[in-house]
């Protein structure tokens, strides 16, 4: 069903006219009389705004279309055809990034909204908007594009703004390390990908290269090429959505400001990975082995992540390994050839996700940029509206009945049960208990118990109201949301998952009662376990513990990073240094040494002919009319 | 055949005077034997029955712009010691004329390739005043008054460039 | 015969460019050039006599105007030249030099 709907292609286009006219307009007046912040923080917020309203407006307009036929296309224009490959400038809308495009349009939103508050007083407001402003705008591209190339222009712009929002406080060395460190891993992860859109274009691309022709096609590859698409496709995900072995750029990025993080762990950047397994769902579910390993991988990744998480001390650090660790969980759910259930989680984490960084952006907002939590302590009674939200947002993400990531982690476990994955499953059961663990620690260090800063807990208190509301909103939507895909178990109908199915191959197997029941209770005691620990552990208050043995050997993330370096980066750059002292002065500059030399040689030799006497050069000139007149009067008798 | 005697004389005498011009050593010398050259130009005018241009060639060649040049020469009081030395132009001369022959002896071919035509004297109705004013104002109007203008600038730039300068280095 | 009046053009035209290659005194350079302006102008009248049309005609006064033109501004620059160097030499003027 075609149908035009010119409203798709003005959706990424918003957020980027305000990247352009802010950030025009601070490179213009940031040297002189900077614009007033009121004005930048207006002016962000429109296109975001505009967008989501725009998101709402092509929902109710699927949401009317008959299930089977919801799906919009446009098609601005052609933007190269060569040979077999025609990529058009196109947007796709069906239930699929119809939903992507509502939260991440949603949560932008509000995050737009509380950057005004946190940023206050920065000298570089404007471009931080502007910077904004182009993350949301390359989002929408990534989840609007109708075949994988205009994914990709999405994909490297999510990716250019990380770098550039890691390292915005720029005139600290770390940050600039990190924001590198982000662009590099995820340099790694995006050269599969482009490798596997390549091996995918070069096996099937020849009838059409957007996402129906290439679902059409897709039964036409031969398991080896479809495997390795799928991997290297995967491997793309790794690095943007931070999946072992290349999970190590996030927990770093946390040098950049806080609603930046809300920004890259809830509504885009990292859901990338997920969405993009999600939207080759039709490649994943015909090689179930790539899918397993996806599964894997995923889960894996949640367990490392959920062990880093148990001993960090900087609270953007915790919840940046829960981040990891839920996207592990998302992993797992498309690995398994659940999509619905990674979707649905995507969705859900990203309104809790938002939450709980943007109350940790509050909390380090009030204490002065203090983000150690063994600093902060009985932060409860000084900022009563941040523990509130900030406690909905952390049972949510622990998975408390019947908060919405109970919901969608179950739906994952249960998908895993009864796809028969019992590794997984069991996995998946102990990650979450230690989410609950590692969540309510943070919980319980950083408001309940005595102060330990007895100084900067007299200051604390609750942001200006523009920070609040955010908070207040993401708190309702991540108690509520998950209402929203309730299993047949408690009633329900599972409307997200009905919503999302005609742009998804998946398969529900049905199981015994049993098997949910069974789900669910290991999913409540898991949390019951984890919170119970944490609570006779911290729940009183607790001194900064010393960390030996293993503990240690996880605080210090079990020294991955360090073996990184010894491994790949410092090999690499002794091969730099050879090539830069050896090859290229003595190889490669050879011969442009050697053009150079002879250029200023001719030079010197022709410079004899320019003697500066007009008359020579009139001689000159005849010299050339008689040359002419020779070869001409042989043409003529 | 009065008029070919009168051709040849002409002929001979500018090619005579233009050959004294670049000889003669003292730009005096070789003014007065351009001045030749233009006189007899037009008189070769005149055999071709171009009766303004004649005019206009006595007047404004002959008359005005040599005169100006003999002026400017006569004003900077040139002395034989002060005119540049000038040993080698013979040598340029020969190298010149051995460059020339082959473009002259081209331009020759192409000019024995048109149609041979008597240049019998024509009375009325050529080469008047009438008859170029005609032309000159209906087909070439905008070229006139963009040399009108050109006129113009080279007399505000003659003013400018040999008027009184205040900065002299 | 036109041809003739041609011919004498070409020859002039070329002792003009001889001048203008052998000699370093400026007025002697000047001058060849109005020769070799005047062997145009002969060129075109012949032709228009040839053609029996007036546009030679109008054109020669253009390349008249031209020279007038020319004179005032070249010998402005000459009078300049004599001012600053006391010289008549175009080998003054070699700024060009490579």
């Amino acid at each position: 069903m075609e149908n035009t709907a010119t409203y798709l292609g003005l959706i990424p286009l918003l957020p980027l006219a305000g990247a352009l006219v802010t950030g025009l307009l601070h490179m213009l007046t940031c040297r002189r009389k900077p614009l007033p912040e009121l004005f930048y923080g207006v002016v962000g917020c429109i296109g975001p705004l505009l967008a989501f309203f725009f998101a709402l407006v092509l929902f109710f307009h699927l949401k009317g279309m008959p299930a089977e036929e919801r799906f919009l296309s446009h098609i601005p224009y052609t933007w190269f055809a060569v040979g077999d490959l025609r990529v058009d400038m196109g947007f796709l809308a069906d239930p699929l990034s119809s939903l992507m495009l509502l939260f991440v349009t949603f949560i932008g939103s509000l995050i737009h909204i509380y950057s005004i508050g946190y940023m206050a007083g920065d000298e570089n407001f404007g471009k931080f908007f502007s910077y904004l402003n182009l993350f949301l705008g390359s989002m929408l591209i990534l989840v609007l594009g109708n075949g994988p190339v205009v994914m990709f222009v999405g994909w490297e712009g999510v990716g250019l703004c990380s770098y550039l929002l890691i390292s915005f406080y720029s005139k600290e060395r770390e940050n600039v390390l990190a924001g590198n460190k982000a662009f590099i891993v995820n340099r790694i992860g995006d050269f599969g990908f482009v490798l596997g859109v390549s091996l995918l274009f070069w096996a099937i691309g020849a009838g059409g290269f957007d996402y129906l022709a290439l679902q059409a096609n897709a039964g036409s590859l031969t398991p080896g090429v479809g495997i390795a698409v799928c991997l290297l496709l995967f491997l793309g995900a790794c690095g943007k959505s931070a999946q072992i072995p290349l999970y190590v750029w996030l927990p770093d990025a946390m040098a950049g400001p806080t609603p930046v993080s809300a920004l890259i762990h809830a509504a885009t950047m990292v859901t990338a990975g997920v969405y993009m397994v999600a939207r080759f769902s039709f490649l994943y579910v015909q090689f179930p082995v790539a899918g397993s390993v996806v599964a894997w991988v995923g889960i894996l990744t949640a367990l490392l992540a959920a062990i880093f998480g148990l001993f960090q001390r900087d609270i953007k650090k915790i919840l940046a390994y829960s981040t990891v660790s839920q996207l592990g969980y998302m992993f797992a759910g498309v690995g398994v050839a659940a999509y619905s259930a990674g979707i649905f989680h995507v969705f859900t984490h990203a309104f809790f996700k938002a939450l709980l960084f943007l109350g940790a952006g509050a909390v380090i907002y009030a204490l002065h940029h203090q983000q150690d939590i063994w600093k902060m302590g009985g932060l409860k009674e000084k900022m009563p509206k941040t523990y509130w939200t900030m406690l909905i947002g952390a049972l949510a993400l622990a998975g408390c009945p019947p908060l919405s990531g109970f919901f969608s982690k179950d739906e994952i476990l249960f998908s895993a049960l009864a796809h028969g994955h019992i590794g997984i499953w069991l996995v998946g059961v102990v990650v979450a208990a230690l989410t609950a663990y590692y969540t309510f620690r943070m919980i319980f260090v950083v408001f309940h118990g005595q102060p330990r800063d007895q100084h900067a807990w007299e200051q604390a208190k609750d942001a200006p109201a523009v920070m609040t509301w955010p908070l207040l909103i993401l708190a309702f939507g991540a108690f509520f949301v998950g209402f929203l895909n309730l299993p047949g178990l408690f009633g329900g109908g599972l409307r997200v998952s009905h919503w999302l199915a005609p742009s998804l191959v998946e398969s529900h197997p049905h199981v015994g009662l049993g098997v949910e029941l069974l789900a669910v209770f290991a999913g409540v005691a898991a949390f019951v376990v984890g919170i119970t620990l944490a609570y006779r552990k911290f729940g009183k208050g607790a001194t900064e513990p010393e960390y030996r043995g293993f503990a240690r050997f996880a605080y210090h993330k079990f020294y991955v990073d360090e073996l990184y370096n010894a491994l790949f980066v410092q090999p690499y750059k002794a091969f730099g240094g050879v090539i830069s002292r050896i090859l290229e002065p003595k190889v490669t500059d050879l011969p442009v040494r050697l053009s150079t030399w002879l250029y200023r040689w001719a030079g010197n030799a022709f410079k004899v002919l320019q003697v500066g006497y007009v008359r020579v050069y009139a001689l000159y000139m005849v010299i050339g009319l008689s040359l002419m007149s020779l070869i001409l009067s042989q043409s003529i008798n | 055949m009065f008029a070919e005697w009168l051709f040849t004389a002409f002929a001979l005498l500018s090619i005579l005077g233009a050959i004294g011009l670049i000889l003669f050593r003292h730009p005096m010398h070789g003014a007065m034997s351009l001045v030749v050259t233009m006189v007899s130009l037009a008189g070769l005018y005149a055999l071709l029955s171009a009766r303004l241009i004649f005019v206009l060639q006595l007047i404004v060649y002959a008359g005005a712009i040599m005169s100006l040049i003999l002026f400017i020469i006569m004003f900077l009081n040139i002395q034989t010691r002060d005119l540049p030395e000038e040993k080698g132009r013979i040598l340029y001369l020969l190298g010149g004329i051995v460059l020339l022959v082959p473009v002259a002896s081209f331009l020759i071919k192409v000019v024995k390739s048109l149609p041979a035509t008597e240049a019998t004297i024509v009375g009325s109705g050529f080469g008047g005043v009438k008859e170029v004013g005609l032309v000159l104002f209906q087909d070439w109007l905008l070229p006139f008054e963009i040399v009108s203008l050109l006129l113009l600038v080279a007399l505000i730039g003659a003013v400018v460039l040999a008027g009184k300068r205040r900065f002299v280095k | 015969m036109i041809q003739d009046y041609l011919i004498l053009s070409i020859i002039l035209f070329s002792l003009g460019i001889l001048g203008v290659i052998s000699r370093r005194n400026v007025f002697t350079v000047f001058m060849s050039i109005e020769l070799m302006l005047n062997a145009a102008n002969l060129a075109f009248i012949a032709l228009s006599r040839l053609h029996e049309s007036m546009d030679g005609h109008v054109l020669a006064m253009m390349v008249m105007a031209v020279a007038a033109a020319e004179a005032a501004l070249a010998l402005a620059v000459v009078i300049l030249l004599h001012k600053h160097k006391g010289k008549l030499d175009t080998n003054v003027f070699s700024l060009l030099r490579g």
